[in-house]
């Protein structure tokens, strides 16, 4: 850990080259090293820059960033095109000691021109460091044009970087895919969701887009619909390919390597397509006897419909992944048999069994109690072939207020099922589900029961008949910085009900490890794994998913699988195994929590809504809901993005 | 935006302190174009959306520090817009510098010399190449590419990536069959490919090559161009079929030379299709037939004059029906005739010929 010794972010300047030791003003970030070893030299921003050793060869510095930028720049405007092109020329000149006095004029003419007249962020931000660093550090460049000298070159590494890319797990390059809307160029954008991004149907669909709760358009009016423009693009390309019965390319094998792949489910799908595009030979292992694990069983039909998941499969397949449907690992086949045939393992299993809620009676397993995860498993995998049997009831109560809890709701409510409740321990506020699933519950009515939570059972006969809540109110923040629900004594309420679906949250099935072929697991039940190198103790042994970081989002989920893909590759390789490098600068400049600044621009667009069937013909049936955009409505959705590029630079020791 | 849906809201705002009302769903732009306010630009086209890649048409706007583009900028209520400053002539004229610096300054042997815009900002905003003394970008090399069509050929260094090609192909002609590749200084435009096996999507009709302010997409068809002022434009209407699209044929030294359009003339509103746009080099062809021929008795092509060879072809057609029958022929007209002459054909055939064997090639 160093301390910043100069360094500016927006208004802010802190210079404490000439201060004593303990008179040091720390209020800027403080960074650990780059990877074990390698010292942090100084990090370039989009607002400034921090200097943690005054060591570092400025000039250089400032041409490999506006290289950087000069590379990254899409070729649109003018000033971010041309503009940056020279002053990086004049910038290589002067390391080259070929500076001339009139170039940093030069240089500060025109980086003001591109920061005001450029069309994107990218522009606008490029040159904020360097006219801070001339600012600050102006003994530098007039030294550099007197001495006339070769300059000593530094280690560097850049990202471009962007709100919402950094706050997608998987780290999509989203505003050079929504570009490629705007172009018209769809396949160009599918291509470039796909190397993140095997999955962009399912994803477009149900995913819980961190981005747009990030977005920088929302302080103009609203978010760019980032989840709806994934799904257009990916319904457009898949409807010509279907219409041309156009296939994926198969991938040839290039590598005598064979992976195993246990679980079908999101983690394990985008594992077993990376690990396919890298040569590997790679099977999947499936308990179930479709695709999509979670994806598939979890999530009910009208918000992702079955062949949306099974045309993403048959792309999968295409490439040359083999799949085998209802073969359980731990009784068909045991994970020491894997382990022996293939060179690498993976376990993405996801969390398919269900917690109870801790109240009296679950034990009984009366009639009428079925747990979340359970009911929307069997609703899922019998209903569309006309073999589900709900159970039988007026009154069904669901308690949690996650978006299973608010999948097994909706979905009761599409069975036909008179009164359907939500009981939920806290207030509507603090609520895991998405916001927009607890709209819909509401306008589809589902009953909220909030500041409840249900303390026993009714039983009689076997069967449910009722539930025993009390009341409760919020306390002190906890952990996870939602207020903490207490009891209220005495306002124990009796509550009628015939079916009872407790949706609290799920965890690990952990029986396909034996004691022959343990694997470390953690105390709540998730698998144990390496953080860099997402290996279990078991040697060649991995795992991802929801069954190493508990159940979670999809995307989270998918983006364990494409940095396990990784390091099955370098593990297979022979290589030494460390994360791949942006991966490590995005958890660096999260680490840092820079400010953002306002965003200063004209803009009134609201976004454009999905048209969605009416409430009373959608709950009648399990078909989807919203259609997609249109292309003209899409188009137009991508006009919105402010395209908030920026560049993000660490200078290194090597 | 034209895909808005259109209100009746009107909008009030202030442009270089005129009060100007219009609707809500114009831009900065065409708001101070109804008010007769020049802002200068250069991607802009009336026939595109805006595209806002040049980032000449800057404006300044009361509480936003950044100018903003007033090309696609949509009016908003209670706007404070100003178009000329200090501040916007020195970026502007910035920004110019840096388009010219990246675009060849060999005017004198350009076609488009005396007819461009790019040339035309130059001028306004006072700039020459000794302005570009300390600009010695070092310009990357472009081999030369196909373009999308062998009709077309791509000049990369001329280019200036206002976008206006790729925007007119996806807009107008609602292919996409090219796009801006490349990153930085290093972009171009380029085919596009969806895969190794696809051909390119181009239907070569020119657009692109119309829209292009600065020639940097030229036709590979005909000779030397000539200079827009020894350049003679004849209007006329195109021969290759019945939509009677209207077009210049660029005359020189009394050679047709090509074919441009205007934006504002004809049904067609400057647009054209390959045929109309690239189909003129026939005009002076060798291999024209410029008088009737009739094969004389050794079986050799004469030159002879259209009394005799009418004569003769009637006479022939009068003996082949007398012998043979009416249903012995047949009429088959071509789609470059108008609807009169259609007409008048089909009634030769059926009323003169007594047979209703006739027919027309757009139908095969």
């Amino acid at each position: 850990m160093r301390k910043v010794i100069l360094g500016t972010w927006q208004d802010k300047i802190i210079d404490n080259r000439h201060k004593e030791k303990h008179l040091i003003n720390d209020e800027f970030p403080e960074l650990e090293d780059f990877e074990g070893g390698n010292r942090i030299k100084a990090f370039v921003g989009w607002d400034g820059f921090f200097i943690f050793d005054l060591d570092v060869p400025v000039i250089d510095m400032m041409r490999a960033y506006v290289e950087k930028v000069q590379e990254e720049s899409c070729g649109y405007c003018t000033p971010c095109r041309v503009g940056t092109k020279i002053v990086a020329d004049k910038l290589r000149d002067m390391t080259n000691g070929l500076g001339r006095e009139e170039d940093l004029r030069t240089i500060k003419r025109l980086a003001r021109v591109i920061r005001d007249t450029s069309m994107c962020e990218l522009g606008h931000t490029s040159m904020t460091a360097l006219l801070k660093i001339m600012e600050l550090m102006p003994k530098e460049f007039e030294e550099a044009i007197k001495n006339r000298r070769m300059m000593r070159k530094g280690a560097y590494r850049a990202i471009a970087t962007a709100p919402c890319i950094e706050a997608c797990p998987a780290h999509l390059d989203i505003p050079s895919y929504i570009d490629a809307i705007r172009g018209g160029n769809y396949y160009e954008s599918l291509a470039i969701i796909a190397r993140k991004n095997p999955l962009a149907g399912i994803c477009g669909r149900v995913c819980v887009r961190p981005c747009e709760f990030v977005c920088r358009r929302a302080e103009l009016d609203e978010p760019i619909s980032i989840k709806y423009l994934k799904r257009f693009v990916n319904d457009q390309i898949l409807s010509y390919a279907a219409a041309r019965s156009k296939k994926a390319e198969t991938v040839p094998v290039r590598s005598d390597k064979q992976v195993a792949v246990i679980g079908a489910g999101p983690c394990g799908m985008t594992a077993a397509f990376y690990l396919k595009q890298k040569g590997f030979s790679v099977e999947v292992f499936e308990e179930l006897n479709e695709p999509g694990g979670m994806s598939a069983v979890g999530i009910p039909d009208y918000r992702l419909p079955r062949e949306v998941i099974q045309a993403e499969v048959r792309r999968i397949m295409e490439t040359g992944v083999k799949f085998t449907y209802g073969m359980r690992i731990g009784s068909d086949k045991t994970l020491e048999d894997l382990k022996g045939k293939y060179d690498a393992v993976l376990i993405a299993i996801g969390a398919h069994k269900s917690k109870d809620v801790g109240m009296q009676g679950e034990q009984e397993k009366p009639e009428g109690y079925i747990s979340g995860v359970k009911f929307l498993r069997d609703l899922n995998t019998l209903h569309h072939i006309g073999e589900f049997d709900p159970p039988g009831g007026t009154h069904l109560v669901v308690v949690g207020g996650g978006n299973v809890a608010m999948d097994c709701a909706r979905s009761a409510k599409r069975l036909g099922y008179s009164k359907v409740s939500v009981i939920y321990r806290r207030t509507e506020k603090e609520m895991p589900a998405d916001e927009e699933e607890i709209r819909e519950a509401k306008h589809e009515g589902v009953e909220f029961n909030f500041l409840t939570n249900p303390t026993g059972m009714k039983i009689k006969d076997g069967k449910v008949t009722g539930l025993t809540c009390i009341q409760m109110e919020l306390g002190e923040p906890d952990q996870s910085g939602r207020r903490r629900p207490i009891e209220i004594k005495g306002s124990d309420f009796h509550l009628d009900c015939d079916i009872l679906i407790p949706a609290i949250g799920q965890a690990v099935d952990l029986s396909l490890f034996t004691q022959n072929f343990p694997v470390k697991t953690t105390k709540w039940g998730t698998v144990v794994v390496d953080e860099e190198t997402m290996m279990t103790d078991q040697n060649g042994v991995f795992a991802g998913g929801d069954c190493v970081s508990g159940p979670k989002a999809l995307i989270d989920a998918m983006s364990q699988g494409l940095h396990v893909a990784h390091c099955i590759d370098q593990y297979l390789g022979g290589q030494p195994m460390n994360m791949p490098e942006n991966e490590r600068m995005f958890r660096l400049i999260k680490a840092m929590k820079l400010p953002q600044a306002p965003v200063n621009r004209v803009g009134n667009k609201p976004r454009c809504n999905l048209e969605s069937r009416p409430i009373e013909e959608r709950i009648m049936d399990f078909d989807e809901i919203e259609g997609g955009y249109k292309p003209k409505e899409a188009i137009r959705e991508a006009e919105r993005c402010l395209r908030c590029y920026r560049i993000a630079m660490f200078v290194t020791e090597e | 935006m034209s895909i808005m849906v259109k209100t009746e809201k009107k909008v009030t705002l202030i442009i270089d302190g005129q009060k100007i009302t219009v609707p809500d769903t114009i831009t900065i732009l065409e708001a101070a174009q109804k008010a007769g306010i020049r802002i200068p630009t250069l991607c802009y086209h009336p026939a595109l959306a805006a595209i806002g890649s040049c980032r000449i048409c800057i404006v300044e706007i009361e509480g936003v520090d950044r100018p903003a583009t007033a090309c696609n900028t949509e009016a908003l209520e209670g706007m404070k817009v100003t178009t000329r400053s200090e501040r916007l002539f020195d970026l502007r004229r910035e920004v110019i510098k840096m388009i010219l610096a990246h675009h060849p300054l060999n005017c004198s042997p350009c076609p488009e010399n005396g007819d461009c815009e790019l040339q035309d900002l130059a001028y306004e905003y006072d700039l020459a190449a000794m302005d570009f003394n300390d600009y010695h970008i070092q310009t990357e090399g472009f081999p030369w590419k196909p373009f999308s069509t062998p009709i077309l050929d791509y000049h990369p260094r001329r280019c200036i990536l206002c976008g206006r090609c790729v925007k007119v192909c996806s807009e107008i002609r609602g292919l996409g069959a090219i796009t801006m590749s490349g990153s930085g200084a290093k972009a171009v435009i380029q085919p596009v490919m969806a895969d190794e096996q696809t051909p390119s999507l181009c239907i070569s009709c020119g657009e692109c090559m119309r829209v292009c302010p600065v020639n940097a997409i030229e036709e590979t068809m005909g000779g030397i161009k000539g200079k827009p002022w020894e350049t003679k434009r004849v209007q006329t209407t195109c021969g290759y079929c019945g939509v009677g699209c209207q077009l210049d044929l660029n005359v020189v030294n009394n050679q047709v030379v090509g074919v441009t359009t205007r934006d504002d003339v004809g049904v067609n509103k400057g647009r054209l299709c390959s045929k109309g746009r690239f189909g003129y080099t026939f005009i002076h062809s060798e291999d024209r037939l410029r008088r009737p021929l009739v094969r004389n008795e050794e079986g050799k092509l004469e030159e002879t004059t259209w009394t005799r060879a009418l004569m003769k072809v009637a006479r022939e057609f009068k003996r082949i029906k007398k012998e043979h029958g009416p249903d012995s022929l047949g009429g088959l007209s071509s789609a470059r005739c108008t609807n009169e002459e259609n007409y008048l054909f089909q009634r030769l055939i059926r009323q003169v010929f007594g047979t209703n064997n006739v027919d027309h090639c757009a139908r095969l």
